[in-house]
C-alpha cells in the first residue's frame, strides 16, 4: 500500500485580486525536515497558511494526510502550527497557553503535555508567567511548544527561528533535527540560506509564488554556489590587457568596461579566483579591488527562478 | 456543542479588555436615566408607562444592541485581527461549535453587563409597583435579542473587515430610522422582536410586529442561522 504524503500540493494557486502569491505550485512532502525557502512575498507564508488550512487555494487542491484540511478538523489531530506574527493570548500564562492548545488538540493528559513541551523549548521555568510580559523569542517558544504538546505527525512552523538568540536558535534546531529523526514531517519556512541548511536536509525553493527548486539542500547549495556570477575589479590603468588576458585564458564569459572598473561574468568563481592573480601579475595590472556585483539573496533567488523558466544564462 | 476551554478563554478576553469599561458605562445610561427619573419625577406619573418606554426606545434598539455588535464583533474579530484565531481553528473541534462557543461566549458577557441594567432601572423607576413579570419579560427580549445580535455580529466579523461599520449601519440606519416608518421593514428588525417581548406585559410604545412565541421564534432563529453560516465562513475565507 502506498503511503499517504503528510503534504500534497497539486497545481496550487492562491490570488489577491491582481496579486499572485502562489502559482501553480505541485511538490509532495514526507517524513522528515522540509525547509521551505524564499524571500520576502515569495509566498512561504500564503504556502504553510494553505497547508494549514488556513485558506482555501484559489485553484488545484492541498492535501493533508489525504484530506483537505479546512473540511477536515479531525486531521489537525496529527497537525502541530506555529504561525507568524501571532503571539497567543497575552493574558494566559505560558503553561495556561499549551495546556489549552493540548486540550484542544484532545490530549489525555494535557498539564503533562504543557510541562513536557514547554520543558522541551526551554521555557519550564517560566511557565506559570503571562505570555505578555515574555520577549519575542520567549513568545516564539511558546508558539513552539503549543504546537508540539500534543506530538504531531506534521509540524507548520512560519519562521520559527525570529527573534531568537544563537543559543536559543541552536536548541530548537536540534527539536527539529529530533523531531524529523523520529520520523515526523516538518515544515520550516525561512527567508535565510544558511538558516535552512542548518535545519533542514530538504528545501523547496519559492520565489515570486513559484516553486523554482526542490531537493537536497546541499544540492540547491551548490546550484546556487555555480550559478553566472558577476564580478567588478578596480585595476589600475584601464584594465584592459587583463581583460583581454582572462578572456584567453577562458577564465571569463563576458567583460564591460564601467568608469575605471571592470565588470566580469563568469560561470566558474573558482577558477577566476585563481586566474585573477596571477593574469594581473603577467599583464603587470594593479588590482585595488574585487567585489562580487548581484551577491544577494534576492538576485540568488532571481536566478533560481529564471533557471526554472529556462531562461538561466 | 460549546467547547468549555473556548468559551471561558473568549468570556475572559471579552471581560478583560479595555473597550469592557466604555460598554459598561453605555450599559449604565439607563440606570442614570432611571435614577434622574426616579429623583425628578412628579406624584402621579406613569412610572410604568416612563419604565416600558425607557425599554423599548431606548435600552432593546440602542444599549443592548450596539453592547452586544461590539462584544459579538469582539468574540471573532480581534482573534482575526491579531491572529490568535489560528490557534483555535488548528484544532480538531467542529467549526461549527467553534462559533456556537464564541457567541454563546459573547452573549454570556452581553448580559452580565445588560442584566443588571435592566433590573436597577426597573427598580429605580418602578419603586413598590415592580413585580416579576415587568422584570422578567423586559429580561427576555434583552436576552433573545442580543443573542440574535450576538450571532449576526459573530457571522459580519467573518464576512468583513469592517463588521462594526456595517454593524451600526444596520442599527441606526435600518432599524432607526427606516424599520421605524416602514411597516414591512420591522419585519427585518432585530430590535422590533426584542421589543414584542418587551411589550408583553408593558405598555406598547408601538404596535408590535408579532406576538411573543413568534419573536422567541424569529430571534431564535437568526442565532441559529447567523451561527451556521458562521462555521461555514471559517471554512472559506481567508483567516
Amino acid at each position: 500500500m502506498t503511503e499517504v504524503p503528510a503534504i500534497e500540493f497539486a497545481g496550487v494557486s492562491r490570488w489577491y485580486g491582481d496579486t499572485v502569491a502562489v502559482a501553480d505550485v505541485s511538490f509532495t512532502v514526507g517524513p522528515g525536515v522540509t525547509g521551505l525557502l524564499g524571500h520576502n512575498g515569495a509566498g512561504k507564508s500564503t504556502t504553510l497558511k494553505l497547508c494549514a488550512g488556513f485558506t482555501s487555494p484559489s485553484g488545484g487542491t492541498v492535501r493533508i494526510f489525504g484530506v483537505e484540511p479546512r473540511r477536515n478538523p479531525g486531521v489537525y489531530e496529527r497537525v502541530g502550527v506555529v504561525p507568524d506574527q501571532s503571539p497567543p493570548w497575552p493574558f494566559l500564562t505560558a503553561h495556561e497557553v499549551v495546556m489549552l492548545c493540548a486540550r484542544l488538540h484532545r490530549v489525555a493528559d494535557p498539564d503533562a503535555a504543557a510541562a513536557g513541551a514547554l520543558e522541551t523549548v526551554g521555557l519550564a521555568d517560566v511557565a506559570g508567567r503571562k505570555v505578555g510580559g515574555f520577549s519575542h523569542g520567549m513568545r516564539q517558544r511558546v508558539k513552539l511548544a503549543q504546537a508540539l504538546a500534543h506530538e504531531p505527525d506534521l509540524l507548520l512552523l512560519d519562521e520559527p527561528l525570529n527573534g531568537l538568540d544563537p543559543a536559543q536558535r541552536r536548541e530548537i534546531i536540534e527539536v527539529l533535527h529530533r523531531l524529523g529523526d523520529e520520523g515526523r514531517t516538518v515544515i520550516v519556512s525561512s527567508h535565510v540560506l544558511h538558516e535552512v541548511e542548518r535545519m533542514a536536509p530538504q528545501v523547496l525553493v519559492l520565489v515570486n509564488g513559484h516553486l523554482v527548486a526542490e531537493g537536497q539542500t546541499g544540492a540547491i547549495r551548490q546550484l546556487i554556489s555555480e550559478r553566472p556570477r558577476t564580478i567588478r575589479v578596480a585595476a589600475g590603468g584601464d584594465g584592459r590587457p587583463l581583460a583581454g588576458a582572462l578572456v584567453d585564458d577562458g577564465a571569463v564569459d563576458a567583460v564591460r568596461f564601467d568608469d575605471g572598473t571592470v565588470e566580469f561574468e563568469t560561470a566558474d568563481v573558482e577558477r577566476f579566483s585563481r586566474a585573477l592573480p596571477a593574469l594581473a601579475r603577467r599583464t603587470d595590472t594593479l588590482i585595488r579591488r574585487v567585489e562580487p556585483v548581484g551577491d544577494d539573496l534576492e538576485s540568488v533567488y532571481a536566478y533560481l527562478h529564471d533557471r526554472a523558466r529556462g531562461a538561466g544564462r | 456543542m460549546i467547547i468549555g476551554p473556548i468559551y471561558r478563554l473568549t468570556l475572559r478576553a471579552l471581560l478583560l479588555q479595555r473597550r469592557t469599561i466604555l460598554l459598561v458605562l453605555l450599559a449604565l445610561a439607563p440606570v442614570l436615566v432611571a435614577f434622574i427619573y426616579a429623583v425628578a419625577a412628579k406624584q402621579g406619573a406613569h412610572h410604568l408607562r416612563f419604565y416600558s418606554h425607557m425599554m423599548q426606545e431606548l435600552f432593546v434598539p440602542t444599549i443592548a444592541a450596539v453592547v452586544a455588535l461590539v462584544i459579538g464583533v469582539s468574540a471573532l474579530g480581534d482573534e482575526r485581527e491579531d491572529g490568535t484565531i489560528y490557534y483555535l481553528v488548528a484544532t480538531p473541534q467542529s467549526r461549527l461549535g467553534l462559533i456556537v462557543t464564541k457567541v454563546a461566549a459573547a452573549w454570556t458577557a452581553t448580559l452580565l453587563l445588560l442584566v443588571p441594567s435592566v433590573v436597577v432601572s426597573a427598580l429605580l423607576i418602578l419603586k413598590g409597583g415592580v413585580d416579576a413579570s415587568s422584570i422578567l419579560w423586559p429580561v427576555a427580549g434583552v436576552a433573545l435579542a442580543t443573542l440574535a445580535y450576538c450571532g449576526v455580529a459573530g457571522w459580519l466579523s467573518l464576512r468583513t473587515r469592517r463588521p462594526i461599520v456595517i454593524g451600526v449601519l444596520y442599527i441606526l440606519l435600518w432599524e432607526g430610522s427606516i424599520a421605524t416608518f416602514a411597516a414591512s421593514a420591522s419585519k427585518l428588525s432585530i430590535a422590533a422582536y426584542g421589543r414584542a417581548l418587551v411589550a408583553e406585559r408593558l405598555p406598547e410604545a408601538a404596535a408590535p410586529v408579532v406576538g411573543p412565541a413568534p419573536a422567541i421564534i424569529v430571534l431564535a432563529a437568526v442565532a441559529a442561522v447567523t451561527c451556521w453560516l458562521g462555521a461555514r465562513a471559517l471554512v472559506r475565507v481567508e483567516l
